[in-house]
């Protein structure tokens, strides 16, 4: 046990500007029994996958319909699903001081932080200078993934050296390199990031999935990259953002 | 040192029994001292494929709760001299299991020199199975020529690698060997049936025999036989290969070859 000597000005704490990386949960129903089911089927298998991640509720699709949300009801929900709410935004003024009596804060000048690739950099470049984030290098599996395993490999990218069987998972929040044939599940930028790609050295998946846009096996991969090294990325398009799936070389 | 070697597969009905029966008794034909224990709690069947079901008087259960000594619950085989059967409980489930209790009758058998413990698991994935294969040192992943019994043979093979004490220790891995059983050699060139091929590609472990489909199965299990016993059969001789191939002989794959009906057969329609 250390404690300040009497008569010393020991600083117990100080006071830092920090910023922090935040998940956002875009709210669009005031329906909370919906919600928690739709949480249910999305993530009720993997509990897990937020692992106390700080949260921002983005009031911003509720904000003009005024209607009032039941903040008693839907923090300890989020919070079985570990993701920590600290912050909203956008609700209508109402919305945000009921907020602020659930002890949650202001958080309206947070924007997303979707790497939209230019505009973002120059964004960046004219704010003050920003300190680089940590590498985080990428996460290697070098044993086949089978039925029923699943590696997760958060904020970063992943890297797999051998088979990933039919009935297993992998997930990346940056891109998945499969050097393998890649049979089960691939979902790269799990939390929204849209440059993402997965990468496979046998194209033969279950389920493809780049920042939440998906496809089944269920519509057969097209036959120039079936069985054959290929690549996955989004691609945004006068209709929304679709798969684009080619060969590699 | 003991070695014990899980005999599993994830999905039911794929000749798990069969195989562990046949298996032990192949050991201990060659002179080593084998026991099989049926973990298969509350569904037991292995006794009744040795032909052993009316000496069964404790069991393995009995013997984890303390309730008999391994001397009472060992049924000695009557065909084979070094072979014992370690019964299931048939009124309890699963859950009587304990990774403890399991673990102290294993090392209770060792003790008294058996060479080979053979764990024959229930299906599934659940306590019975975990526990069967927890201790292993080896396993013989039984596996049927179709897609769902792959898909479950590869499950398992990921609870081996991460579930098992030498996954959880960090030591050497469960030493993993692919069985092929009800191959039919014939509905495979058809497309009824996957190939030894095609089940490698997913599975991608070696593979240590193969057993045809054959009918001498189910009479020897009817007549509570290891089939291995069946002079001068198929099926017989694939185990004895497998038994073989495990001590570290070379064996040539038999059975795997299609064989076309012959003209009186196809006139006549014989099977």
């Amino acid at each position: 046990m250390s404690s300040a000597a009497p008569g010393s000005t020991a600083h117990l704490f100080e006071v830092k500007s920090a910023q922090l990386q935040l998940v956002t949960l875009l709210l669009k129903s005031t329906h909370l029994n919906e919600v928690a089911n739709e949480l249910q089927q999305r993530y009720g298998n993997n509990p897990d996958f937020f692992a106390g991640d700080p949260l921002l509720i983005d009031l911003s699709a509720l904000r003009d319909s005024e209607e009032s949300v039941e903040w008693s009801f839907l923090l300890p929900l989020l919070r079985r699903y570990h993701l920590v709410p600290v912050a909203v935004k956008g609700g209508s003024p109402r919305q945000m001081q009921s907020a602020l009596q659930a002890g949650l804060a202001q958080g309206d000048e947070a924007t997303y932080a979707r790497a939209e690739a230019a505009g973002q950099a120059v964004l960046r470049a004219a704010a003050a200078p920003v300190p680089e984030p940590e590498l985080l290098p990428a996460l290697i599996v070098d044993k086949p993934l089978r039925s029923g395993q699943q590696v997760y490999a958060r904020g970063r990218d992943l890297v797999v050296l051998a088979m990933v069987n039919p009935g297993a998972e992998v997930i990346a929040d940056g891109h998945i390199h499969v050097f393998a044939p890649l049979r089960g599940k691939a979902i790269a930028g799990a939390r929204g990031y849209t440059d993402a790609r997965i990468f496979a050295a046998s194209l033969e998946a279950e389920l493809i999935s780049i920042a939440g846009v998906y496809r089944t096996s269920d519509k057969p991969l097209p036959a120039n990259v079936q069985g054959r090294p290929a690549q996955v990325r989004l691609q945004a398009g006068p209709d929304g953002e679709k798969l684009v799936l080619e060969p590699i070389n | 040192m003991a070695k014990i070697v899980v005999v599993t597969s994830g999905k039911g009905g794929v000749g798990k029994t069969t195989t562990s029966a046949s298996f032990a008794t192949g050991l201990a034909l060659k002179g080593f001292k084998t026991v099989v224990i049926d973990f298969d709690v509350g569904l037991r069947n292995l006794d009744l494929v040795m032909g052993c079901e009316r000496r069964v008087v404790y069991d393995f259960i009995n013997v984890i709760h303390n309730e008999a000594n391994l001397h009472q619950a060992l049924i000695k085989d009557k065909q084979c001299e070094n072979l014992y059967v370690l019964a299931a409980s048939q009124t309890r489930d699963k859950d009587a299991l304990t990774q403890e209790g399991v673990g102290r009758v294993l090392a209770e058998l060792a003790n008294m020199g058996f060479e080979y413990i053979v764990c024959d698991s229930p299906a599934g994935i659940e306590t019975g199975a975990l526990m069967a294969m927890h201790y292993a040192d080896e396993a013989l992943v039984v596996t049927n020529p179709e897609v769902s019994s792959v898909r479950d043979s590869d499950r398992i093979l990921g609870m081996l690698g991460s579930k098992t004490q030498r996954a959880i220790e960090g030591k050497e891995p469960v030493k993993e060997h692919l069985l092929i059983t009800r191959y039919n050699p014939n509905r495979v060139e058809d497309g009824q049936m996957l190939s030894l091929e095609d089940i490698h590609d997913i599975l991608r472990i070696g593979l240590i025999g193969v057993i045809p489909e054959s009918e001498t199965v189910l009479q020897a299990s009817n007549e509570g036989l290891p089939a291995i016993h069946k002079e001068g059969s198929d099926v017989s001789e694939a185990y004895k290969d497998l038994v073989d191939r495990f001590l570290g002989h070379e064996r040539p794959l038999r059975f795997v070859e299609a064989v076309k009906p012959g003209f009186f057969k196809r006139l006549f329609g014989g099977r």
